[in-house]
């Protein structure tokens, strides 16, 4: 786990990057899972890493923070809470109750659903999303169409960690990523 | 820590793209439009001055919850009749003869969200909290930030196999059927003094198995934190759920009846 190049000056990253812990063959064979809850489970520096991403996106305007189910969950409120925006979560399907909009995404073998709700989102409004992590990006990039088709902008992804040989951020459509720590 | 607000639980559900507003009256009236406002407040907010509110002040204003708010400071009323009005109910969900209260909405007005975080952290900041749990998912919207401000560690409590690593389980029943919690082997340890936080208490089915989970009582070597509360944002009293959580205090901030 490497600090990213955006953040390797800030002394913080290197505890965050510490504390996220790895777990051979999760979910399946072969698969190293990145496993922030032990970030959670060290108190500061949970708070540096929502510290991070407050102090980046306070005075820029953001109107809707979307997390992402679960763990964007997680990550996504406290950024809300702090710099006054509305928190959305993004949901897989039949969690969200009412009238929802739905996207469909690629995973390795099938697809998914990621809904929200009709009304959640504003035209104009200026959106970041949240998520633990950034893969293949299907998930973000589903996430941002969601948005979009309800008429807001979005600004920016954030994610803690990103695994960079999967090239999420191609999926983005050319939108700015901002991470704290990059895992190859 | 004052009394938590009652909310009817008939109130219309809202249609937030169109707000389309039907609501009938229960003999509740009051409280009821200040609940329909309180979301056209969000699309509308000069709905919510005072000179409109009291256009439509009803002639019988519902005793109790009058009462109960007069009861207490006025300042923390005010955040609780926000928090209860930013609550929608969602009839026939998930299935017929279910209202659901979606705390979406709530998130949608972060005065609101802030406040109810604010009176959490205002109970529980001098109790030597270690650890926060919350229950997936709604309880991971509510607990880190309340963790974050207390100093507390996070511990997401979850269904079967999110969890990668080591983990114990609960199994706990539903109406139908049973369903299992997970939490991960060495998230608490002796000596930890812990808190656990959900949107809603229905049957107390979920949080009795989380403090089961926490207390110890699942694992091998039963090491285990103390419980010191349940936290919710919503009660549903009339099924009883605080009667599951072994004597151990539940907190609330909206009863919905």
């Amino acid at each position: 786990m490497a600090s990213c190049k955006d953040n390797e000056q800030d002394p913080r990253v290197h505890g965050i990057a510490a504390a996220i812990r790895v777990v051979p063959d999760f979910p399946k064979k072969g698969i190293m899972f990145r496993d922030i809850t032990t970030l959670l489970l060290n108190p500061k520096a949970f708070r540096n890493a929502v510290d991070l991403f407050v102090e980046r996106y306070l005075g820029k305007d953001i109107t809707v923070v979307a997390g992402i189910e679960a763990r964007g969950l997680i990550f996504g409120p406290p950024i809300a809470l702090a710099i006054g925006a509305k928190f959305i979560p993004l949901r897989k399907p039949k969690k969200l109750p009412g009238e929802v909009i739905s996207e469909k995404y690629d995973l390795e073998y099938g697809s998914d659903c990621l809904e929200m709700h009709v009304g959640a989102v504003q035209p104009g409004d200026r959106a970041l999303v949240v998520d633990d992590l950034i893969a293949t990006g299907g998930t973000l990039c589903a996430a941002m169409n969601l948005l979009e088709r309800a008429g807001a902008n979005v600004v920016e992804f954030a994610c803690v960690i990103e695994l960079p040989e999967l090239k999420g951020r191609d999926k983005l459509k050319g939108k700015p990523l901002h991470i704290l720590v990059e895992s190859r | 820590m004052k009394e938590s607000i009652i909310k009817p639980r008939t109130i219309k559900p809202i249609d937030l793209a169109g707000f389309s507003r039907t609501f009938r009256y229960f003999g509740r009236s009051k409280i009821q439009v200040r609940t329909n406002l309180g979301l056209l407040s969000l699309l509308f907010p000069s709905l919510s001055s005072r000179p409109y509110l009291s256009l439509l002040r009803l002639a019988k204003p519902f005793p109790l919850i009058c009462k109960r708010s007069m009861a207490s400071d006025g300042a923390e009323d005010h955040r609780l009749r926000r928090i209860a009005s930013s609550i929608r109910v969602i009839p026939e969900f998930p299935k017929p003869g279910i209202l659901f209260q979606d705390i979406t909405t709530l998130l949608l007005d972060p005065e609101a969200f802030r406040d109810t975080i604010d009176m959490f952290v205002e109970r529980y900041r001098d109790k030597e909290i270690s650890v926060v749990a919350g229950i997936e998912a709604r309880g991971f919207i509510f607990g880190p930030p309340i963790a974050l401000a207390i100093g507390a560690k996070f511990v997401p409590m979850r269904k079967p196999k999110k969890l990668p690593g080591e983990v114990i389980s609960e199994e706990y029943s539903l109406e139908y059927g049973t369903d299992k919690m997970e939490m991960h082997v060495g998230a608490v340890e002796a000596g930890d003094r812990a808190l656990v936080i959900d949107d809603l208490i229905a049957t107390g089915g979920t949080l009795a198995a989380a403090m089961r989970l926490l207390g110890g009582f699942s694992s091998t070597d039963r090491v285990g934190a103390e419980v010191v509360e349940c936290a919710c944002v919503i009660e549903l009293p009339e099924l009883k759920g605080r009667d599951k959580l072994g004597g151990r205090p539940l907190f609330v901030l909206v009863k919905a009846v």
